[in-house]
């Protein structure tokens, strides 16, 4: 292998790659170059192609055309043990980590396994065992101690576990280390250290591919980027010679300015009021007010006690004390049913595993709030009824589909997303939390999603969005306040501040942003 | 307002024990179950001091034999993310085909080979299930409970219902050999049999092949995340065959001890049993999800209910108050680990 790279620099060239599922083209003719120690972003809306191309890389799935040459070695398709073999490794975005294992077992019970070629009848190396993963955890910036080395995965938090899984690819000789969305729930911080990681590999001669969605990072990193539209390959080359409105505009193929959404103003009617609410540790004597129509950000590092805040407005996780009223009427907020009750609705972070029935049809999860008033005096559910509500808010969500007894499991991200929050408003709600509205959603469907958060602003119902994404915080809000260590230390204009002011205050130590 | 203080001070001590005694428990949730033994331990004792009479000491150690092998059969196969409630069928119908064809056609065959056959069948019948389960993806419990039917219904219908009394004299030998004897307070000897050495010896090969071989690892890996582990390229059909075949040879080697012990083969016997085999393996502290647990909890927890099941009429709690202990500890460990869980989350 040593003496390919040397003599052709390029580790793997897909050409002219094809691949047809039944009817759909998902990959038109690719052309590819990855060479070692560089970095690659590949970026694309949902459903462009780029899992299918990732795919291609790791063996996983066989192109219905092209050649593959992968250490000057040429291949019609690879198996996933060629893949390996040559060192392609893939990060996937579930981490695919065993929870009850210790760190250790992690990331180099593979290496044992590979070497008795999948035999499971053999005795375990453990010495073997820790010196692999000591080495591995020590190349991407983890503590190789007896006590890390033992400890369960399910234990550690999630940037760790990233960081777990990265170490598992690298331990076993990778050249190519392929990262599906790896900095989707990581908190700025660290994301910093992934990126310093990401350098440390690219010296190691490693090439790194990341499959994002945040521009801002692939910036940050640097290196090329490789812009994938509807199955095929419309840009590579050095990222730093596009703009962020040019990766747009090639991704989309429409050009979509960062301009700002927010065009409405907040009443002066105070919907929510929010006095001394605390839920120790997480965050303390928190006071604000939202307005009737008004668009307020919150943002934070993870451990800021953004995240806990909106629990216990929401109810999921109560606040201890401090009071919380609606509409000038004390609210006592103890479960998600009292926030129904007081009109307060929650769309979770998580849409996949907290909020939606991904099995059950888009009528189903729309009117999944108001179930108890579509029954008869009998209990019956009247179906009509319930489609006619489903539909109003199919076409208020602007879905890209009318057909409402499609399963919510088959749309894209930002149509899930768009259900989700279409469900709150079956049941007419005053206010709507919105925690992390764009997570894992391509650029065209957060345009849609912007669009439709300023259409409830425009009806008079006060939203709070909690959020990392920083220009989403700008472009949508009117007020922006920054969480730092359980309490809010900055209250910005939206239309005047900058992303700087922001990082400021979410970085800043305690002391000094209390005064 | 004045709430806030308490609180303050509550999540401080909160922080506190989870740095010591919590963090421990957590990760030792065996200890619960020992701390529990001896605390029964001794208050029997003190109740009654004949319970530290050799009699009922050998009385309990005999008693765990047979649920202790089927405990770690349990116990394997729950860290591996399934359940079994075959077992105990698994069991009834190696010991009695297997004494009945001893007794009928070879009645001098060694005992050594009586204990391989014992082994070996069961060990095919709990390959039939893993088969079942891996084949169909159907849920452990589904097939056991179906497997659990038909092995009680071929030995039955096609084996025999009458008892076995006059077992071959090598089984009887084999129940019989001693390992230490005592006198009893009251003069009478009494005797401490060698098979009893089966349950540590199958704990210490369990315990081996669970935490040194990669088999064994692989054991916790599919108990973690089935998924995960064969994109990760464990093969889950060796894995569940392995693993279904060594609980079914452990509860096979339980079927012929329980015959060669009690000097009979009943062919209604063992099976209803499975519940309190399970609940030994729970309140041992490994969890019914699957993927935790340890060799020396599972025996704990099977000393736990034996003890129950054998002294608390001792101290002049009636026999029929055993079930209700037993499912109290149960809900009780529960509680536990779930408040300990919440609390660690928060």
């Amino acid at each position: 292998m040593a003496e390919d790279s040397q003599t052709d620099h390029c580790f793997l060239q897909l050409k002219q790659i094809h691949k047809r599922f039944g009817g759909v083209h998902a990959l038109r003719g690719v052309d590819l170059k990855i060479e070692l120690g560089q970095a690659y972003h590949l970026l694309g809306e949902n459903g462009c192609g780029k899992s299918t191309v990732i795919k291609v890389m790791s063996g996983a799935i066989s192109p219905t055309e092209g050649e593959i040459i992968l250490n000057g070695e040429s291949f019609s398709a690879l198996t996933p043990i060629q893949s390996l073999a040559a060192g392609i490794e893939t990060v996937y975005q579930d981490l695919s980590l065993i929870p009850n294992l210790t760190v250790a077992e992690n990331v180099a019970l593979s290496e044992q396994l590979v070497h008795g070629e999948g035999r499971l009848v053999r005795r375990l190396d453990r010495n073997q065992l820790r010196v692999t993963a000591s080495a591995a955890l020590a190349s991407v910036g983890l503590p190789a101690t007896r006590a890390f080395l033992t400890s369960v995965v399910s234990d550690l938090p999630l940037a760790q576990r990233q960081l777990v899984a990265i170490a598992r690819a690298i331990a076993t000789k990778a050249k190519l280390v392929i990262m599906d969305e790896p900095t989707t729930s990581l908190t700025r911080r660290e994301v910093e250290n992934l990126i310093e990681v990401v350098a440390r590999l690219r010296a190691d001669n490693i090439a790194v591919l990341f499959v994002t969605h945040k521009l801002d990072e692939c910036y940050r990193i640097g290196g090329h980027a490789i812009v994938f539209r509807d199955g095929e390959c419309v840009a590579q080359g050095p990222l730093a010679s596009y703009s962020k409105a040019d990766i747009a505009e090639l991704m989309t193929g429409r050009k979509i300015d960062a301009h700002r959404y927010r065009v409405g103003q907040p009443a002066g009617e105070t919907l929510l009021s929010v006095e001394r609410l605390t839920a120790a540790p997480s965050f303390f004597d928190v006071d604000f007010s939202l307005h009737k129509g008004e668009i307020l950000g919150i943002t934070g590092l993870a451990d800021s006690g953004r995240n806990e805040l909106a629990l216990a407005i929401s109810g999921v996780r109560p606040a201890t004390s401090g009071s919380i009223s609606v509409g000038g009427v004390a609210a006592r907020i103890r479960y998600p049913s009292d926030a129904i009750r007081h009109g307060i609705g929650y769309v979770p972070e998580n849409r996949l595993d907290e909020g939606l029935f991904l099995e059950k049809s888009i009528l189903d999860n729309e009117t999944a709030l108001v179930v108890a008033k579509l029954a008869n005096a009998w209990g019956i559910i009247d179906d009509g009824k319930g489609r006619a509500i489903a539909a109003e808010v199919a076409k208020d969500m602007r879905l890209n589909t009318t057909d409402i007894d499609m399963p919510v499991g088959s749309l894209s991200g930002g149509n899930q997303q768009r259900v989700l929050i279409g469900r709150w408003l079956t049941i007419e709600p005053k206010i709507l939390l919105l925690h992390g509205p764009t997570v894992g959603v391509d650029v065209g469907s957060k345009d849609t999603i912007y669009r439709a958060i300023q259409v409830l602003a425009e009806r008079g119902i006060g939203l709070i969005v909690i959020s990392d994404d920083l220009p989403e915080l700008l472009q949508n809000c009117d007020r922006i306040l920054v969480m730092n260590g359980g309490r809010f230390v900055a209250d910005l204009d939206a239309s005047e501040a900058t992303e700087e002011d922001i990082y400021h205050a979410m970085l800043a130590s305690i002391s000094e942003t209390v005064q | 307002m004045t709430l806030f203080p308490i609180e303050k001070a509550r999540a401080a001590e909160r922080d506190d024990d989870r740095v010591s005694l919590g963090g421990f428990i957590r990760k030792h949730p065996e200890t619960v179950t020992a701390v529990l033994l001896v605390v029964i331990c001794v208050v029997v004792a003190i109740l009654n001091p004949d319970f530290l009479q050799p009699s009922s000491l050998i009385d309990i150690g005999r008693a765990s034999v047979v649920t202790g092998l089927f405990a770690l059969g349990v116990f394997v196969i729950l860290a591996a993310g399934g359940i079994d409630v075959s077992f105990t069928a698994i069991a009834a119908l190696t010991m009695y085909s297997i004494t009945l064809l001893t007794t009928r056609y070879a009645p001098g065959l060694p005992m050594i080979l009586v204990l391989v056959m014992a082994v070996g069948g069961g060990m095919l019948l709990g390959m039939f299930n893993g088969l079942l389960v891996y084949t169909f993806s159907v849920p452990a419990m589904i097939v056991t409970i179906g497997t659990q039917y038909l092995f009680r219904g071929i030995l039955l219908a096609f084996v025999g219902t009458v008892w076995i009394m006059a077992l071959p004299e090598q089984m009887l030998a084999f129940g019989r050999a001693p390992m230490l004897q005592f006198a009893n307070s009251n003069g009478a000897v009494v005797t401490l049999p060698l098979y009893v050495l089966v349950l540590p010896a199958a704990a210490v090969l369990t315990w081996w092949i669970l935490n040194r071989t990669l088999m064994g690892r692989a054991i916790f890996a599919m108990g973690g995340s089935a998924r995960v582990a064969e994109r990760l390229g464990y093969n889950l059909r060796t894995i569940h065959l392995f693993l279904f075949g060594f609980a079914g040879a452990l509860a096979g080697l339980a079927g012929i001890i329980h015959v060669c012990s009690n000097r009979l083969a009943n062919p209604f016997d063992l099976v209803g049993t499975e519940i309190n085999v399970i609940a030994a393996v729970v309140l041992g502290g490994a969890r019914i999800t699957g993927g935790t647990g340890t060799v020396i909890g599972t025996l704990l927890g099977v000393l736990l209910v034996t003890v129950i099941n054998n002294v608390l009429v001792m101290v002049g709690i009636p026999s029929t108050w055993q079930r209700f202990v037993v499912g109290a500890f149960i809900l009780l460990a529960a509680a536990f680990f779930v408040v300990r869980q919440r609390r660690n989350r928060s």
